[in-house]
């Protein structure tokens, strides 16, 4: 008896949701949706009696045992490499082969940006300028990265989902470029990646997630900022093919970005790239970090596993660098900053007129009697500004 | 007199739910409209114990002259109508948002996928900082983005990417890069029965924000101008769609597009006593209330409706309370912090000596937007003609 009322129950559930399935087959749009979506395959074929799972929301079997899928934190996703920690390449057929020219420019982009945030933190101490982040640990990370993408394609430092709108535009007109957008792994936090990461699969667009985990969120570090496994485990979660690299090996981040950037555009769909790296500076000029981890800590980064370390160390085995460039390079660079530094330094700041520009595309007249406002008053007052730092 | 138009709409719906298909209808019912918009008023006794009668009486303009050929649209008709020429004329737009590509659950974008794909009208998860920071993003790269925000209540979580991102990217950016072409429309203010989450007017939140406009319309022919101005124009906007409207607003509508200004607030009826203001659905409202003080006071008002909450048009009003000496402003927000109170503070501000007493604002009380307290809440004929009152005998 109870079998008899099973069965009519599933075969009148069968019945509603074909019923349903023709009626969303024959909405509009509804032939598109066949095409990419897996799960759509399912509704094509309703056999009443089936004991198959009929449910719209999963693609998958039946289990009759209770069971708990345990998240995987102790051995997690593999991280990629190519370089061990002394820039000797593990698997030749993972080495990208470039060229020398293309190498050193990645070895003295990263050294070039050292150099920079060697100087303009000391500048900010100096009262020179109000505030800066330095990148100490993590130049493998953008330099691999950006040797990957064309020059045409999009670079979103935050903002996840305008990345994903942008990255829909550059879809729908052809433009073959990708997107890519950065971020750490406090702001995989926000509800802002989720968003982002969901839309970027429904809407299939081509864009790379680029996460670099580096430990921290200013003081917080990684086991209070979640507690699955990091990032890349989300992204099968959204529907995403998504990999962990070593961020310090920057053939291991090009070698990964390459490869998202060409199958995000050819396929029309996105990419997680976790970036596994650690932050050696503070988290900006506002923070001092002894206050939340020990030095020991920061020197083992710093002196075993550097980026910049690896790549040298890859370049010296192959004859591609030297003691001596080194040392003129390093003068060339620190020349390079500081003249630009001074350069910027001695020009004033804009009229402050300009405060009231590109609010909108054009002023509205109450935001212009505003700005009349203070040119008025400073014509009374101008004593008490620094008007003598800005151009009058 | 409302009318209410037993559409096709309510037929297909009716068609959904017997399928089985029950999210849509679901959607409709938790949100406690399907009775307003798929049921045919009843006649008789029955109807008003059952349903309230509505608070105004739509009062449609004369037909326009000056844009070629009109149909008779209701104002969720005109909407679809400035969405159809604006994505006709520019092949970059594109309209997105939940539930948008069946045709929306207040019939806004019905016909459209169909008629311009599947990858210009298409539905987004549930996620509204998403829809909207997706739509920024198109926008920067120059396409235009028409997003949709299922009801003004739901914008919050978009709160951040509108203020933060949307607001300040062209300024932020020293105009290197702007998102001037999002536009984002949602249905906004009382419905009779939508209690908390489907009655908000939050365009105070958004007055707050320099480097967006926030636009709502009175009527089905103001919709469509105002909209696809919205839509045109380089800057972010918000558009507000007064939802009691969508059926109940019918009037002759231009079939080709046209472009209302933004930024210019309309003297709809010119008067000598007293400066009436509003926008929306509060606009037939006023005009009521201005007949009435007409027949029992003989005061004559003078009726502005405000169209763009911001940048707001100052002028207008400055000029019309010059004439008059006496000004009241009423929408259905709550009173603090409401957008009357910046519009009384500037008025204040411009022409005191031209005041004859105090400004008056008749508004929402400081609650949360009741359920079945909604008749005692909103600032109707009767609030606004007393506050009037009061104000010719000060």
């Amino acid at each position: 008896m109870a079998v008899a009322i099973g069965a009519v129950r599933v075969w009148r559930q069968s019945r509603i949701l074909g019923q349903a399935a023709l009626l969303l087959l024959r909405r509009p749009g509804a032939q598109g949706l066949t095409i990419s979506h897996p799960h759509r395959q399912q509704e094509q074929q309703f056999s009443s009696l089936d004991d198959k799972p009929q449910f719209p929301g999963a693609s998958a079997e039946f289990i009759d045992k209770l069971e708990f899928i345990q998240p995987n934190v102790i051995s997690g996703i593999p991280i990629y490499r190519v370089m061990d920690r002394q820039g000797q390449i593990i698997n030749p057929s993972e080495d990208p082969h470039l060229p020398k020219e293309k190498v050193l420019k990645f070895y003295k982009s990263m050294t070039l940006l050292n150099t920079m945030d060697r100087i303009l933190y000391e500048s900010q101490r100096q009262g020179r300028i109000s505030f800066y982040m330095t990148n100490y640990g993590e130049e493998g990370t953008h330099v691999g990265s950006a040797a990957a993408l064309d020059n045409t394609d999009l670079v979103f430092g935050q903002y996840r989902e305008a990345a994903v709108g942008a990255a829909y535009a550059a879809k729908r007109a052809n433009a073959n470029r990708v997107v890519i957008c950065y971020f750490g792994e406090g702001a995989a936090s926000e509800g802002d990646a989720h968003a982002g990461f969901n839309f970027a699969a429904t809407l299939e667009c081509p864009i790379i997630f680029f996460c670099r985990n580096n430990g921290y969120a200013i003081s917080t570090p990684t086991s209070e900022q979640y507690r699955g496994d990091g990032i890349a485990a989300r992204g099968p979660g959204y529907g995403i093919l998504s990999i962990r690299v070593d961020g310090n090996d920057v053939f291991a981040v090009y070698n990964a970005t390459k490869e998202a950037r060409r199958r995000a555009v050819a396929e029309n769909q996105p990419f997680l790239i976790e970036a596994m790296t650690y932050r050696i500076g503070h988290h900006s000029t506002s923070d001092d970090s002894s206050a939340y981890r020990s030095v020991d800590e920061v020197n083992y980064w710093d002196k075993q596993d550097h980026p910049i370390s690896r790549l040298r160390h890859y370049l010296l085995s192959r004859g591609w660098w030297d003691e001596e460039q080194e040392k003129a390079w390093r003068k060339q660079s620190r020349k390079k900053v500081m003249e630009a530094f001074e350069q910027a330094e001695r020009k004033p700041k804009p009229n402050p007129n300009l405060l009231f520009s590109d609010v909108y595309q054009e002023m509205p007249s109450q935001l212009r009697k505003q700005q009349e406002s203070l040119a008025r008053h400073l014509q009374t007052y101008g004593e008490h500004y620094p008007l003598e730092h800005f151009d009058k | 007199m409302a009318a209410v138009a037993v559409a096709p709409a309510a037929s297909w719906l009716f068609r959904l739910r017997a399928a089985g298909a029950e999210g849509h209808w679901r959607r409709l019912c938790g949100a406690g409209l399907a009775r307003g918009f798929l049921h045919p008023a009843a006649t008789g006794e029955d109807a008003a114990q059952r349903r309230q009668v509505a608070h105004f009486t739509f009062q449609p303009d004369p037909e326009p002259r000056e844009y070629g050929q009109t149909q008779k649209m209701n104002l969720f008709q005109s909407i679809t109508s400035a969405l159809d020429n604006s994505l006709a004329k520019d092949p970059t737009a594109v309209i997105f948002g939940e539930d948008v590509a069946f045709g929306g659950v207040f019939r806004c974008t019905v016909g459209l996928r169909d008629k311009y794909g599947k990858d210009r009208v298409f539905n987004t998860p549930l996620c509204e900082q998403g829809i909207v920071g997706f739509g920024i993003g198109i926008a920067v790269t120059g396409a235009t983005a028409i997003a949709e925000i299922q009801f003004a209540d739901y914008i919050f979580p978009a709160f951040d990417q509108i203020v933060n991102e949307a607001a300040k990217y062209r300024y932020r950016s020293g105009d290197l890069f702007n998102c001037g072409s999002l536009t984002i429309r949602s249905p906004w203010g009382c419905v009779g029965h939508g209690a908390l989450y489907h009655s908000q007017s939050p365009e105070a939140f958004f007055a707050h924000c320099p480097g967006i406009k926030v636009v709502i319309p009175r009527s089905p022919f103001q919709a469509k101008g105002l909209l696809l101005s919205c839509i045109e124009d380089k800057n972010p906007c918000i558009f507000f769609e007064p939802k009691i409207l969508y059926r109940a607003a019918v009037e002759q509508v231009p079939v080709e597009p046209y472009n209302i200004p933004l930024s210019q607030a309309e003297v709809i009826q010119e008067g000598s006593d007293v400066t009436l203001v509003a926008w929306g659905t509060q606009v037939h409202v006023i005009r009521e209330v201005a007949s009435m003080a007409k027949e029992k006071l003989g005061v004559s008002c003078e009726i502005i409706d405000l169209r763009t909450i911001i940048p707001w048009d100052v002028d207008t009003v400055c000029k019309s309370v010059i004439k008059t000496g006496r000004l009241l402003i009423s929408h259905e927000a709550p009173l603090t912090g409401g957008f009357a109170s910046e519009i009384s503070s500037t008025i204040q501000e411009e022409c005191f000596l031209n005041l004859e007493a105090p400004i008056s604002r008749v508004c929402g009380y400081d609650t949360p937007f009741p359920h079945i307290f909604e008749p005692f809440y909103i600032p109707d004929k009767w609030k606004c003609y007393d506050a009037l009152r009061k104000m010719i005998n000060y």
